[in-house]
């Protein structure tokens, strides 16, 4: 008789099936949000989401001031080192739900080493993140309010000489050799050699930018410098030359389509489009400002107050509803049930069979 | 002993083909055996009555024993599956309900290889279904009825 092979690998919670198809489910921790959608959908009650160190935090949320606080609220779940999900092996059939409703691929099931994302019977997502190189300008500024680090941008600047334009000169014959100029050159375009008998200066006029400060430094008078551009306004600059060049990387697997490189693009280059859409609101009647939603957000749509002086008592949680994905991680991890989410629309491609349609449903409010 | 009544299934096979008008050569190739040695089953020869007996008290059983009787006397998946699927003594159909979540494990359980998987929902093909019932016991979901239809 044909049996179902299961092989399991309690590292990371690989499990494989073999017979008529392979079928491999993975999970990937650090890419898990603790959104839970795993645990309501999958249909036989394998998955279980971790509680991550509730009982401590609210031991913390009595004693919880500015100093030092945000560095223990980054660190518990490294300090408790648990994993956010569990799966019963034994239980799994391998059908892939919890895959395909994980809003981040997390959880991967692959059948004869297709990831179920890449096969079209199954559900997908609309979701996406994308940087237009032809708006981008490199600022950096998705780079560093990206709360995944999934963003990499790499920028090439034009050579300084290029936006320049202008002529120098030194006076060999009136030259004392003192270095003044050096000394004071913000560019370091000039060498001197000061060396009794061996005295020298030499400019790089591909540094320089014809600030002019050696000339007017210059103890002796020895320097004739001028500045075109400051002369003759625009002059001789070949446009071609003075772009910023560059590209932009978003790491798929780290992006959780927070919208933060949109919120803070100043050209509009970044456009991200969210699975979910719903709402996210803290009742700050009952929250402690313990931290448990701010340490669980993967998407820092929820903070801490600006602190008001030393010793400023952190009393409540500002939420910032544009930057949340409406995963509902925070209402889970919320000790007090002070959190709200809804989520209202779920966009994903169509799919046929009943009950997978339920499970989608299921996901909204 | 389970070589004669290998024989003897073949036996039975050769006679329902024959009765649903195959000629001797395509039974041959169906059963992969000689041609003479469908002639010598077709005419009598060649065979004790007592392992046809035994053969055909094996396809009477229900139909799972049959199929791991079968499996275990062939030691070859396709073999036995061809001669379930001749000699099974009834018809059956399968109802999947909606809840089916497409896992798969009634394709991977299914010696029969009936079911496909399409759209995320199981499609069990009646002709070759052999109303064993192994993937209604396997079905997370208790989604497949096994139907007797003649």
């Amino acid at each position: 008789m044909i049996r179902n092979l299961k092989e399991v690998n309690d590292n990371n919670f690989d499990i494989t099936r073999s017979a008529e198809e392979v079928r491999n489910l993975s999970f990937k921790d650090h890419v898990c949000i603790g959104c839970g959608i795993c645990e309501s959908t999958c249909p036989v009650g394998a998955i279980s989401l971790n509680e991550i160190a509730i009982d401590s935090r609210v031991q913390l949320s009595n004693n919880v001031y500015f100093s030092g606080h945000e560095k223990i609220a980054q660190n518990i779940h490294e300090e408790f080192d648990v994993q956010r999900i569990s799966i019963n092996e034994d239980k799994c059939v391998l059908c892939g739900m919890c895959s395909g409703l994980c809003p981040v691929d997390a959880l991967v099931l692959t059948i004869d080493g297709v990831p179920i994302s890449e096969i079209e019977a199954y559900p997908h997502y609309i979701a996406f993140s994308e940087i237009d190189d032809d708006e981008c300008v490199y600022c950096k500024k998705c780079e560093i309010a990206c709360p995944r680090d999934a963003i990499a941008i790499e920028r090439v600047l034009p050579n300084r000489a290029d936006l320049v334009t202008g002529e120098i000169e030194v006076n060999k014959d009136e030259c004392i050799y003192c270095g003044v100029c050096q000394e004071l050159c913000p560019a370091e375009a000039i060498v001197v050699d000061k060396e009794t008998g061996k005295e020298s200066i030499e400019i790089d006029t591909s540094k320089c930018v014809y600030c002019l400060v050696c000339k007017k430094a210059c103890p002796t008078n020895a320097i004739k410098a001028l500045c075109r551009i400051c002369s003759y306004g625009e002059y001789d600059i070949d446009p071609a030359k003075a772009v910023i060049k560059g590209n932009s990387v978003i790491d798929s697997e780290s992006c959780v389509y927070c919208g933060w490189c949109e919120g803070v693009c100043p050209t509009d280059a970044a456009k991200v489009k969210k699975p979910f859409e719903g709402t996210l609101e803290v009742d700050q009647e009952k929250c402690q400002a313990c931290g448990a939603c701010i340490d669980i957000c993967k998407c820092n749509a929820l903070a801490f107050p600006v602190s008001t002086g030393p010793g400023s008592r952190l009393d409540h949680i500002v939420a910032q509803p544009d930057y949340c994905i409406k995963c509902k991680a925070c209402a889970k991890a919320c000790p007090n049930g002070a959190i709200t989410v809804t989520r209202t629309d779920v966009d994903h491609t169509p799919v046929n069979s009943a009950t997978w349609i339920d499970a989608l449903n299921a996901i909204k409010d | 002993m389970p070589k004669h009544i290998a024989s003897g299934l073949k036996y039975l096979a050769a006679v329902k083909l024959k009765e649903a008008g195959e000629s001797h050569q395509a039974i041959a190739d169906e059963l992969g055996v000689d041609r003479s040695t469908v002639s010598h089953y077709l005419n009598g020869s060649n065979l004790s009555w007592n392992s046809i007996d035994v053969a055909r008290t094996i396809t009477e059983l229900t139909p799972r024993d049959f199929l791991i009787m079968a499996n275990a006397v062939f030691k070859n998946p396709e073999q036995s599956r061809k001669i379930v699927n001749i000699c099974k003594i009834h018809v059956y159909d399968a109802d999947i309900e909606d809840s089916c979540i497409g896992c798969g494990l009634c394709v991977n359980v299914c010696s029969m290889k009936a079911i496909k998987l399409e759209s995320l929902k199981a499609h069990i093909n009646s002709v070759q279904c052999c109303g064993c019932q192994l993937c209604k016991d396997e079905c997370p979901t208790d989604s497949i009825k096994i139907l007797e239809i003649k």
